[in-house]
C-alpha cells in the first residue's frame, strides 16, 4: 500500500518545487499515474487475502473506493483549474496541498487495519476539507457551512472514539483482521445498546442520515469545486464504510436498533427527493439529491443481507462518479454566470450541445437508468429492502419515480427550451470541461460491463 | 526594569518552583510557594499602571489564600501523621483541604474567578509565564499526592473545568482571556485522569506548555492582544496565520494534530477504568473550546476580517526575533504519530 501512499505524499513537494506554468500539468499527470496504480487493487483473490501489512490491506470493499479517490484527485485538480487562476501561486500552490493532504488521508483511511487509526484518519480529513471549503469558497455563508460540517461530525464522532476504545478493552484488539474471526455476539444489555449507537452515530452524520443532514447541503454548496466533488464523491462515503466494517461486530443489537434509522432512511429519501423538485439553487439540488442516494445506503447496510451489501457497495462508486460529475456539469454553469440559480442558465443545449451530451448521460445515471451500475446498486437494495419488507417497495417505488422526477427536471430546466438572452456571450466550452466529463463518465459506462469489481465483499 | 534586578527576580521564581518540584519537606514546599509568589508579583507589574496593579493584586490575594490552605492541611497530615515528610495524605479532611489549595493555585473550577482577569490585566510576556510555568509547582505536588486525593471532588472540579473554560470562552474576543479560559478548560482535562493514571497528567502538562508557549509567542510576534489585532496578521507576516491556524486547531484537540494525543490517551485511560459516560461527556464539552478556536482562525487566516483600508498598508517596523518557534510549532503539531514511543514512560 506504501506504493500509493508515498508517491502521494510526495505530490506535496512536487507541488510546491514546480514551476509557475506546470504545476497543474505535474500534478494532474502525477496523480494519474498513481490512480493508474490503484487500479491494481482491483485484482481481488476470492479467498480475500490481500493484506499487505499489519498496517494496510485492501480487500473488495476498500479497493473500488480506493480506486474512486485515487481516481477522482486528478479530476478535482483539472476541475479547479479555472477558478485559481487569477490566484497568485502560492495559493494556488497551497490549495493542491490541501487536496494532496485530503487524498492521502483518505487512502489511508480506506486501507486501514486498526480501527483506531481508522478513526484518526477519518478525523483528520477533516481538517484539509474544512481548509478548502471557508478559505475558497465563495459566500459569506461559507463560513456557517464550515461550523456546521465540522462540528455535526465531531458530535457524532467523539462518542465512535469512546467505543472503540472500550471494544479495545473488551476483545483485546481492534485490528480488523483479527476481529472478523473472533468475532461473538454482544450480550444484551442498556449499556451495549449505547455502545451500538455510540459506533453508529458517527456514520449516520457522515452519510448523512435524514435528521441529520443539515450539515450538506450547506457543505456541498459553500465548497468550491474540488471541495464539493471530494464531499460528495468520498466522504459520505467513508461514513458507508465504516458503517460496512462496524456492523460485523454489532449483532445481535443491529436487528432491534436499525428500526429507527431504517425508518427516517425511507422516510428521508423521499422527504428530500421531494425537496429537489422545489429547488431554485442547482448545487443544493445536487446536495440533496446526494442525501437521498446515501438513505439508500443506509437502508442496505442496515437491513445486512449479502444482496444489501452488493447494492449499497455498487451504488457508492456509482453515486460517487455521478455526483461528483453533476458537480463539474454544475460548476463550469457557475464559472459561465457566477450564478447557481438553475432557471438563470436555461437553454444551454442551443449554445453548448456537447456539453448538453454530458448533461444528458449524467442525468441519466443519476436516474439509474439500465445497465448503469446506478441501477444495478439501486435495484439490489430495492430487492433486498423488499425481501425484509414487502411494504417498503411504496416507499422505493416513490422514490425512483421521484429520483427520476427531478433529474429530468433539473435536465430540462438547463438545457432544454429557448436559451435566454443574457448568456449568448458565454465561453464555449473548453477541452479541459470535456475532458473532464469524459473521464467521469468513461469508468461509470466501462464499470457496467464489468459490475462484479465493485459488488463488493459478498459477492 | 533594570536588567540585574530582573534577572534576580525570575531566577527567584525559578528557584521557588524547583524548591517545591524536588523537597520532601512540607515546610520546603510552602516556602517554595510563597518564594514563587512574592517573585512573581513584581514581574506581573512590569508596566505600572492601575490595570495591572489590579491584576497582581488579585493575584496575590488568591494565591497566598491557597498557600494558608495549603499550611492548614499540612498542619493536619502532621497532626494525624506526626512526620513532614510528603507521601501520600493520611488524613481525608486534609487532603481535601489540600486538593482545594492546589485547584485554586491552578485555577481549577470553583476557583477559576482570578484566571481570565489576572491574565487579561498583565502583558503578553507575563501572561505567557502566569499560564505555563506557574502551573508546573502545583500539579507536581497534586502528582505527588495522587494516591490520595478524593475522587469524587477532584473528578467534580475537572468536569466543572471543563465546562466553565469552554462556556466561559465563548463570548471572548480578548486574546488574554481565551487563553486563560483554555488553560481552565486544559487543567480540567488534566486533573481528571490524576487519579488513574498521573504520568497522563504530566504528557498533558507537557504538549499544554508547548501549545500554549506557541500560541502566547506567536501572539508576542504579532503585538495583538484583541481578535482585532490578530486578523491583521496577514499583512505583516501570512506564515504565521497559517501557524495561528495549526496551533489552534491542535490545541482544540483535532487528529491528527498533536493535541489530539493527550486527550486520547485521557480517554483511554478513563475507558480502561470502567467509566465510560466520563470521557464522552468531557470529550464533547471540549468542543465548546474548539469552538472558539475555530472563530479565532476565521478572523486570523481563513477569512479576510473587515479592515479599514489604512490596514492594508501597514509600517513594517523590525520583526522580533522570538527564539525558538520554530521547534515548538513543529512540536505542537506534528507529535501524533509518536504516541506508540509512550510506552517508555511505563
Amino acid at each position: 500500500m506504501l506504493k500509493i501512499i508515498i508517491p502521494t505524499i510526495m505530490l506535496m513537494p512536487l507541488t510546491w518545487l514546480s514551476k509557475k506554468n506546470m504545476i497543474w500539468i505535474n500534478t494532474t499527470t502525477y496523480s494519474l499515474l498513481i490512480s493508474l496504480i490503484s487500479l491494481s487493487l482491483l485484482n481481488q483473490p476470492s479467498n480475500n487475502s490481500l493484506n499487505f501489512s499489519l498496517m494496510f490491506f485492501s480487500d473488495p470493499l476498500s479497493a473500488p473506493l480506493l480506486v474512486l479517490t485515487t481516481w477522482l484527485l486528478p479530476l478535482m485538480l483539472m476541475a479547479s483549474q479555472h477558478h485559481l487562476s487569477k490566484e497568485p501561486l502560492i495559493r494556488k500552490k497551497l490549495y493542491i496541498t490541501m487536496l494532496t493532504m485530503l487524498q492521502t488521508f483518505l487512502i489511508m483511511t480506506f486501507t486501514a487495519t486498526e480501527l483506531i487509526s481508522f478513526y484518526i484518519l477519518f478525523e483528520a480529513t477533516l481538517v484539509p476539507t474544512l481548509i478548502i471549503i471557508t478559505r475558497w469558497g465563495n459566500q459569506t455563508e461559507r463560513l456557517n457551512a464550515g461550523l456546521y460540517f465540522l462540528f455535526y461530525t465531531l458530535m457524532g464522532s467523539l462518542p465512535l472514539l469512546v467505543a472503540l476504545i472500550s471494544i479495545q478493552n473488551l476483545t483485546g484488539s481492534l485490528n480488523f483482521l483479527l476481529i472478523q474471526y473472533w468475532n461473538q455476539a454482544l450480550p444484551d444489555s442498556w449499556s451495549n445498546i449505547f455502545l451500538w449507537l455510540a459506533c453508529m452515530m458517527a456514520f449516520m452524520v457522515k452519510m448523512p442520515l435524514y435528521g441529520l443532514h443539515l450539515w450538506l447541503p450547506k457543505a456541498h454548496v459553500e465548497a468550491p469545486i474540488a471541495g464539493s466533488m471530494v464531499l460528495a464523491a468520498i466522504l459520505l462515503k467513508l461514513g458507508g464504510y465504516g458503517m460496512l466494517r462496524i456492523t460485523t461486530m454489532l449483532n445481535p443489537q443491529t436487528s432491534f436498533m436499525a428500526y429507527p434509522f431504517l425508518m427516517l432512511s425511507l422516510w428521508g429519501m423521499i422527504m428530500t427527493s421531494s425537496i429537489c423538485l422545489r429547488q431554485t439553487d442547482l448545487k443544493s439540488l445536487i446536495a440533496y439529491s446526494s442525501v437521498s442516494h446515501m438513505a439508500l445506503v443506509i437502508v442496505a447496510v442496515l437491513i445486512q443481507t449479502p444482496w444489501s451489501y452488493m447494492g449499497a457497495t455498487a451504488l457508492m462508486i456509482a453515486h460517487g462518479l455521478t455526483s461528483s460529475m453533476l458537480f463539474c456539469l454544475a460548476n463550469s454553469n457557475y464559472e459561465r454566470t457566477h450564478s447557481r440559480t438553475m432557471i438563470l442558465a436555461r437553454g444551454l443545449q442551443t449554445l453548448l450541445p456537447l456539453m448538453a451530451a454530458w448533461w444528458l448521460l449524467a442525468s441519466l445515471t443519476n436516474l439509474a437508468l439500465p445497465p448503469s451500475i446506478n441501477l444495478i446498486g439501486e435495484l439490489f437494495v430495492v430487492m433486498s429492502s423488499f425481501s425484509w419488507s414487502n411494504i417498503t417497495i411504496i416507499l422505493m417505488g416513490a422514490n425512483i419515480t421521484i429520483t427520476a422526477l427531478y433529474s429530468l427536471y433539473m435536465l430540462i430546466t438547463t438545457q432544454r427550451g429557448k436559451y435566454t438572452h443574457h448568456i449568448n456571450s458565454i465561453k464555449p466550452s473548453f477541452t479541459r470541461e470535456n475532458a473532464l466529463m469524459a473521464l467521469h463518465m468513461t469508468p461509470l459506462l466501462l464499470l457496467s460491463l464489468n459490475p462484479k469489481i465493485i459488488l463488493g465483499f459478498t459477492y | 526594569m533594570n536588567p540585574l534586578i530582573f534577572t534576580t527576580i525570575l531566577m527567584t521564581v525559578l528557584l521557588g518552583t524547583m524548591i517545591v518540584m524536588t523537597s520532601s519537606h512540607w515546610l520546603m514546599i510552602w516556602i517554595g510557594f510563597e518564594m514563587n509568589l512574592l517573585a512573581i508579583i513584581p514581574i506581573l507589574m512590569k508596566k505600572y499602571n492601575p490595570r495591572t496593579m489590579e491584576a497582581s493584586t488579585k493575584y496575590f490575594l488568591t494565591q497566598a489564600t491557597a498557600s494558608m490552605l495549603l499550611m492548614m492541611a499540612i498542619i493536619i497530615n502532621l497532626m494525624h501523621s506526626g512526620q513532614w515528610t510528603i507521601t501520600k495524605v493520611f488524613n481525608p479532611t486534609a487532603s481535601i483541604i489540600m486538593t482545594s489549595a492546589l485547584a485554586m493555585k491552578l485555577g481549577l473550577t470553583p476557583f477559576h474567578f482570578w484566571v481570565p482577569e489576572v491574565t487579561q490585566g498583565i502583558s503578553l510576556t507575563s501572561g505567557l509565564i502566569l499560564l505555563t510555568w506557574q502551573k508546573l509547582a502545583p500539579m507536581s505536588i497534586l502528582y505527588q499526592i495522587s494516591p490520595s486525593i478524593n475522587l469524587n471532588i477532584l473528578l467534580t472540579m475537572a468536569v466543572l473545568s471543563i465546562l466553565v473554560g469552554g462556556w466561559g470562552g465563548l463570548n471572548q474576543t480578548q486574546l488574554r482571556k481565551i487563553m486563560a479560559y483554555s488553560s481552565i478548560a486544559h487543567m480540567g482535562w488534566m486533573t481528571a485522569v490524576l487519579v488513574y493514571n498521573p504520568t497522563l497528567t504530566m504528557l498533558n502538562m507537557l504538549i499544554y506548555i508547548m501549545m500554549t508557549l506557541t500560541m502566547f509567542m506567536l501572539f508576542i510576534h504579532s503585538s495583538s492582544t484583541t481578535t482585532l489585532s490578530l486578523s491583521h496578521t496577514w499583512n505583516k507576516t501570512p506564515l504565521t496565520t497559517t501557524l495561528i491556524l495549526i496551533t489552534l486547531l491542535s490545541m482544540g484537540g483535532l487528529p491528527p494534530l498533536s493535541g489530539f494525543m493527550p486527550k486520547w490517551m485521557i480517554i483511554q485511560e478513563l475507558t480502561k477504568n470502567s467509566s465510560i459516560i466520563l470521557p464522552t461527556l468531557m470529550a464533547i464539552m471540549a468542543l465548546l473550546n474548539l469552538y472558539f478556536y475555530m472563530r479565532l482562525t476565521y478572523s486570523t487566516s481563513l477569512t479576510m476580517f473587515p479592515s479599514t483600508n489604512n490596514m492594508k498598508m501597514k509600517w513594517q517596523f523590525e520583526t522580533k526575533r522570538i527564539t525558538l518557534l520554530p521547534p515548538l510549532i513543529v512540536m505542537s503539531s506534528l507529535l501524533l504519530p509518536l504516541t506508540p514511543m509512550l510506552s517508555i514512560l511505563d
